[in-house]
């Protein structure tokens, strides 16, 4: 049994300490917003927050986080507001939509560490990010827009 | 609030309440389809579909239903992968109806007979649905014109229908009450329908305009679902163990010791598939996912593979040059008179390759399927972009009516022809029925990669001729690749214009049946029977014309320079619309002009004839999109900077302009632009493959590299406005970014590259034999 | 003759070990009755407690998950395992009979009560300097722990090495028994740092080389070494770090695990820094005399003035990769790691181990890069509640192999490393086995 702290929750799962945090998060907690993409840590569908910071879930295992804090997309923001998700809807973002869980969860931690990202920043912290509906130019877009409004004190729009 | 929502319940009907129903009618007819098995959505009429409605909604048509609060519901039958198909389709039906937008919702429907053809692809579905969505708007709203005058006690030519209410001078009733007291009744024939009257475009108030595409909400939130988090009680999970070769592969002995190491491994099983749609299948289940994938790390399994298992890319491009330089065989998709005449009397001719190596199409979701029996009907859940083609094998494969299956709709995690295919839903299906217990099967990646119907390697010979005066006067365009129609969807096989020669593939050849006017044109469209013995050719982003144009586009630069003219000039006078180029109604007018129009307009806006700074070039191509029936136009520039000692390409714009018709939706217009283009680019320098021993040897992101965010170069999309039919865009934009940037290295180096992708090795050769 | 040769070789033989037996000898100290805990002042207890910390004497004697003092550690050595033995004042499995005297001794010379030579494992050799005060303290403090019986397992020492009597040997060879004498030209905290190092804490038990009978290359004092499958760097001027290591990054590096101009603590290290060095028992004066000890032994003088220069040189390499790249190397690297070691300019991120910085790709060799890569780091090793996820399983060895080659091509002027491939092979053979 590994206890996990998942937004916000405490919760014991009868995964083992070996499984995947990923699978363990869709399958046993039954948080089915983080997706599975290329099961090696190079694409970022699987992107969640562990203590605050973007880890890919997908090669974590679930006892390696046993005890941290750990924030999926579900649990970004408690309304879904967060202003990368109103910022992503605002300039319609997703397409299939199915990166874009990791999307926002990476971009997040972008975010935390570098408030006024240049395209450089963007590029290289979003890198292991795909998209392969290459939706990368509104991406960026909400990126930016979001960063100035966090930056602002304007989280909504 | 517009919402969306999946497995939405059919509506009982009800005989006895009051309703009327608008009969139904072939597409056929409406859109003037000279080939009817092409496409051919046949609604079911009046006798086949009982109208009814229960007390709680009103369906004047199977695509929407009213209720008393006046939600209209709009039944979408079209996958949702990113296009936000729904939106559109809806917008169509709001536009007629003159529905309040907010109180639209869309329901994407699971398979039922009384659905017609459920098929997202091929840039299809606004194109398609256009014109019987805005019908059956319209009919709905005319109805309810004339029962709202009678409870508003006047005459319906004092009435007008805004935003979800009938108005009257000054008085007005939802639309939601008329439904709840009304007494509707109206019945409309095929003529009637056909001869409905639709808004003109400047009487439009939603198409044309932006707003919030309904499947957006849940795709920045978690919540939107897809296949891959179907779930049912009780359900275990399996993985395959793909067989090394698509077809000759046979089970021989399944050790599962080490396996059962794995805490939850349940068993491996050899599938028995009546279909033939993917034999040498074992799955491997267990009782979570991780469980099943380790164990079938661990599973052993011994096939005895046949030839397929040795063949190699190099393989495949041999046959297909065998295949092309003999002059017998074949299927001749354009066969003007007098092409030989013409060449043997040219003043000068030239003849190029062109090549392009396998293609991934690396859906983000990796294939799977959740599968069970349930009240006696088999279940399938899994996002799928053509239901009506894997039920019949769904059937064959399951040994049941196709009334027994159902398959449950889901968003998918992209789509882009891979999902055109059924061959995944069949085993995965199969799984379930071995075991009698719900199973949901899941595809690492890699199994995802290798089970992949990939995009043909394909080799294309052109040749033009010049005569008198420097006039063209022939081309030939001989093509041949592994054929995905052939074996995913033979009925949509075509004959060739004069009836002779093998059934063609349309999705392999279009393209080459080009807008300019070049003289006598022939096309051969030639069936690489290796790779169809090899593998299982897929539709991906764009199909044919995809590669088709990377050679036609490239051909026209260089047929240019031999004729010693600038490549924008060269193309607008050969897009003179004589003859055929004309274009015809409803889906062409302005053919050839139109082309010459998106040409224009780009050239404008790039500046032909700049000078460019040190090995930067700018290079053009222009395409129709996907097929003449319904082209879309496309023009793109691309400005790139190619480094010498390296072969590095490095994009620093590109420019596109679209003519796409009526436009829905221009964001999502706009979206399925950038996003067709950067495919496009992405095939053209970061994508590709080979075969290897009979399998693509990619298997992960290690090696397979689609384009990422520090990939994307600065990009421009211009719509030329129009009013003419909408038509598609999912795929259009992809088909000229290739060849703008082969065209553009060559400005920008005297460096011509034929191959695709095109590597840094490709172009350091090319500038060595330039040199 | 040859005859002759042999008898007289196994003639002196016998004379020798007889000799070392003889001279191995100690007289057993005679048992006491297990001390009273009142009487030992508060004081020295508490001073013994952060003794014991700084000695790191529960990271051998309590075993994971055990009692504390316990033992039951077992600790690989090349000459076998050798478990840590209970230090509690149980008086039949532990020390509760050892008089102070004995304790010294053992502390001191490396013979335990009833005479008998402790392995060099237990480093009295460091221990030896200790002052007579601490070791009271110590002695103080482990006396007033919880009396637990437990035994410990056998050592798995064979035979003939597991013969006590040979230490007395390796003593004659290795060692010098005595006090810790202050180097009056260096400040008070200076010697308080050399002292805490070479008499407690013992880095150089781990950062000094061995020779093959398990002992310190002396001569090569703090040159580096390989500790349980990982490089405990050179902490001399042989230090690999780009930048100099500054009294407070070496603070910051011992006191948190993590300094963003070198890197983080991983492996054994972590043992050191979470457990021996920590908060709240061991005072930041004490790390901060460790710190300025180091920085003196790695860079003696003034630090060089092109810091600056050195960092923003190495953080331009921090973005290569990330657009429009060709190198299949640099797009794998961009793929798996870059989201996560990208630095913008001017300093890196605490959360963003800058790799152009660390000594990972610094060492002779790639062992550290590869662990790391292979493993992933904790929760708990480097920056506390940071985690790097585990590779093993995503990457091949040709991959990883193919990563650290381009990252010490890109991020250093170093040469090439050889053999790479079969190096990850066997690191990955020694990884711990999924159940």
């Amino acid at each position: 049994m590994v206890e996990l702290n998942v937004n916000g929750h405490t919760v014991s799962v009868h995964s083992q300490p070996d499984a995947p945090l990923l699978w363990v998060i869709r399958d046993e907690l039954g948080l089915t917003g983080t997706k599975f993409g290329c099961g090696v840590g190079m694409c970022g569908a699987c992107t969640v927050h562990v203590e605050g910071r973007a880890t890919r879930s997908c090669i974590t295992p679930v006892g390696a986080v046993s005890g941290a804090k750990i924030t999926t997309i579900e649990g970004l923001d408690p309304e879904g507001r967060h202003p990368l998700q109103t910022a992503w809807l605002e300039l319609q973002v997703p397409q299939c939509g199915y990166c874009q869980s990791g999307m926002i969860m990476q971009a997040a931690t972008l975010l935390k560490d570098y408030p006024n990202p240049t395209d450089q920043d963007i590029n290289a912290a979003m890198a292991g990010s795909l998209c392969r509906c290459m939706t990368y130019v509104r991406i960026r877009r909400a990126i930016k827009l979001a960063a100035a409004r966090m930056r602002g004190g304007t989280a909504h729009a | 609030m517009p919402s969306l929502s999946l497995h939405g319940l059919r509506s009982n009907y009800d005989p006895s309440r009051r309703s009327f129903l608008i009969a139904m009618f072939e597409v056929g007819a409406i859109l003037g389809f000279a080939r009817s098995s092409f496409g051919s959505i046949a609604f079911p009429t009046a006798e086949t579909y009982p109208p009814s409605s229960t007390g709680e909604l009103f369906e004047p048509t199977i695509w929407y239903g009213i209720d008393r609060k006046g939600t209209v519901t709009v039944n979408i039958i079209r996958a949702e992968m990113g296009q936000h198909v729904g939106t559109a389709l809806a917008r169509i039906v709001a536009e007629e109806l003159d529905a309040d937008w907010s109180k639209v919702k869309i329901e994407m429907v699971d398979t039922d007979p009384k659905w017609p053809v459920m098929m997202t692809g091929a840039s299809w579905s606004v194109w398609q649905s256009f014109p019987v969505l805005s019908r059956a708007g319209a009919a709905g709203r005319i109805a309810l014109i004339e029962e709202g005058a009678k409870l508003l006690g006047v005459g319906p030519p004092s009435c007008t229908a805004r935003n979800g209410a009938v108005l009257a001078d000054g008085r007005s009733i939802q639309y939601g009450d008329i439904v709840a007291r009304g007494n509707l009744r109206r019945l409309y024939t095929p003529e009637q329908l056909q001869k409905m009257p639709i808004k003109a475009p400047g009487e439009r108030r939603l198409i044309g305009r932006n707003t919030l595409a309904l499947d957006l909400p849940s795709k920045v939130n978690g919540e939107g679902r897809y296949g891959l988090d179907s779930a049912v009680d009780g359900m275990i999970y399996a993985r395959p163990k793909i067989p090394p070769t698509r077809y000759d592969s046979r089970v021989v002995a399944i050790d599962d010791s080490a396996a059962k190491r794995v805490p939850g491994y349940i068993q491996s099983l050899a599938l028995d598939d009546p279909s033939g749609t993917a034999p040498g299948w074992v799955m491997v289940y267990a009782k979570n996912f991780t469980a099943a994938s380790r164990a079938a790390d661990l599973v052993k399994v011994t096939w005895k593979s046949g030839e397929a298992a040795n063949v190699s890319e190099q393989d495949l491009q041999k046959r297909a040059a065998e295949l092309i330089a003999d002059p017998k065989g074949g299927s001749l998709f354009v066969d003007d008179p007098g092409v030989d005449a013409a060449f043997a009397s040219a003043k000068h001719k030239i003849e190029r390759t062109y090549i392009t190596s396998t293609v991934m199409h690396f859906a983000l979701e990796p294939i799977n399927a959740l599968a069970f029996e349930k009240n006696g009907v088999f279940e399938i859940h899994t996002g799928n972009q053509w239901q009506t083609l894997a039920l019949p094998v769904l059937a064959k494969a399951l040994g049941r009516s196709q009334d027994k299956i159902v398959m449950r709709t889901y968003l998918l995690g992209g789509g882009f022809g891979r999902r055109l295919d059924f061959d995944y839903a069949v085993p995965m299906a199969l799984a379930a029925k071995a075991v009698g217990q719900p199973v949901k099967t899941v595809c690492t990646r890699a199994d995802d990669m290798r089970f992949d119907c990939p995009r043909s390697t394909s080799r294309q010979v052109l040749r033009m001729a010049w005569g008198e005066g420097g006039q063209i006067t022939a081309m030939e365009h001989h093509a041949a690749a592994g054929w995905p129609t052939a074996v995913i969807a033979p009925s949509f096989m075509m004959k060739t214009a004069n009836g002779e020669g093998a059934l063609y593939d349309p999705f392999s050849i279009q393209g080459a049946d080009h807008w300019y006017t070049v003289g006598a044109q022939r096309v051969r469209a030639l069936c690489n029977d290796l790779a169809q013995r090899t593998f299982r050719p897929g539709w991906l982003r764009s199909v044919g014309s995809g590669w088709v144009n990377w050679a036609v586009e490239s051909f026209m630069d260089e047929a240019a320079l031999e004729a010693g003219a600038d490549p924008v000039t060269f193309r607008l006078r050969l897009l003179n619309g004589a003859g055929r180029n004309a274009g015809s109604a409803p889906n062409s007018v302005g053919g050839a002009h139109r082309q010459a129009a998106v040409l224009t307009r780009l050239a404008e806006k790039v500046g032909s004839g700049s000078t460019m700074p040190k090995d930067v070039g700018l290079g053009i191509a222009s395409t129709f999109g996907q097929e003449r029936g319904m082209p879309t136009w496309i023009a793109c520039a691309a400005r790139v900077r190619v480094d010498r000692h390296n072969g590095h390409v490095f994009v620093e714009k590109l420019t596109l302009v679209v003519d796409a018709g009526t436009i829905i939706q221009p964001d999502g217009a706009e979206s399925q632009v950038e996003g067709a283009a950067l495919w496009g680019l992405s095939m053209a320098l970061h994508e590709g493959s080979e075969f290897v021993k009979g399998q693509p040897k990619d298997t992960n992101l290690d090696t397979y590299t689609p384009l990422r965010m520090g990939d994307v170069p600065e990009i421009e999309v211009e719509f030329l406005q129009s009013s003419e039919a909408p038509v598609g865009l999912g795929e259009p934009a992809t088909t000229a970014i290739a060849p703008a940037i082969g065209n553009a290295i060559f400005a920008a180096t005297g460096a011509r590259v034929r191959d695709l992708p095109i590597r840094p090795e490709s172009i350091l050769h090319a500038l060595a034999q330039s040199a | 003759m040859i005859r002759r040769i042999i008898m007289a070789i196994v003639a002196a033989a016998v004379v020798a070990l007889v000799s070392l037996f003889i001279l191995s000898w100690r007289p057993a100290i005679a048992q006491i009755k297990q001390p009273n805990a009142l009487n030992f002042s508060a004081e020295s207890i508490a001073h013994g407690e952060v003794l014991a910390a700084e000695g790191h004497c529960a990271s051998c004697h309590t075993r994971p998950g055990g009692q504390p003092f316990a033992g039951g550690y077992g600790l690989s050595t090349p000459f076998g395992i050798i478990y840590g033995t209970n230090i509690t004042p149980d008086p039949n499995t532990g020390i509760g009979r050892w008089s102070l005297t004995a304790f010294t001794r053992a502390m001191r010379e490396g013979v335990a009560r009833d005479g008998s030579h402790l392995y060099p494992a237990f480093p009295y050799y460091a221990y030896t300097k200790l002052t007579d005060t601490d070791i009271g303290a110590l002695y103080a403090y482990v006396m007033t722990r919880t009396a637990v019986n437990a035994t410990v397992p056998a050592n798995t020492v064979p035979f003939p090495l597991n013969l006590r009597f040979f230490e007395e040997g390796w003593k004659i060879l290795f060692f010098r028994r005595g006090g810790y004498s202050a180097d009056t030209s260096k400040s008070q905290e200076w010697n308080r740092g050399a002292y805490l190092a070479e008499a407690l804490s013992d880095c150089t038990g781990c950062h000094t080389p061995r020779n093959p009978l398990g002992a310190e290359e002396t001569k090569r004092a703090y040159a580096g070494a390989l500790v349980e499958g990982w490089i405990a760097p050179a902490l001399t001027q042989a230090n690999p770090s780009p930048l100099p290591w500054t009294q407070e990054e070496l603070f910051s590096y011992l006191r948190t695990g993590v300094s963003p101009l070198h890197g983080a603590t991983d492996a054994t290290m972590t043992q050191v820094i979470r457990g021996a060095l920590a908060l709240p028992i061991v005072p930041d004066s004490d790390v901060q005399a460790i710190a300025l000890y180091f920085r003196d032994m790695e860079r003696p003088g003034a630090a060089p003035s092109n810091t600056e220069a050195i960092a923003t040189e190495a953080l331009a390499s921090s973005k290569l990769g990330s657009e429009q790249e060709y190198d299949p190397d640099a797009n794998l690297y961009a793929a798996a790691c870059m989201s996560c070691h990208y630095n913008a300019g001017p300093v890196p991120l605490n959360p963003r181990p800058e790799l152009a910085l660390i000594s990972d790709l610094r060492l002779y060799e790639p062992t550290n890069f590869i662990q790391v890569v292979l493993r992933g780091v904790s929760t708990t090793d480097g920056a506390q509640g940071l985690m790097m996820p585990a590779y093993a399983s995503s990457l091949t060895d040709s991959e990883v192999a193919r990563l650290a080659a381009y990252l010490r091509r890109t991020r250093t002027n170093l040469p090439p490393w050889g053999d790479v491939e079969d190096k990850v092979a066997a690191i990955r053979r020694q990884l711990p086995k999924p159940k």
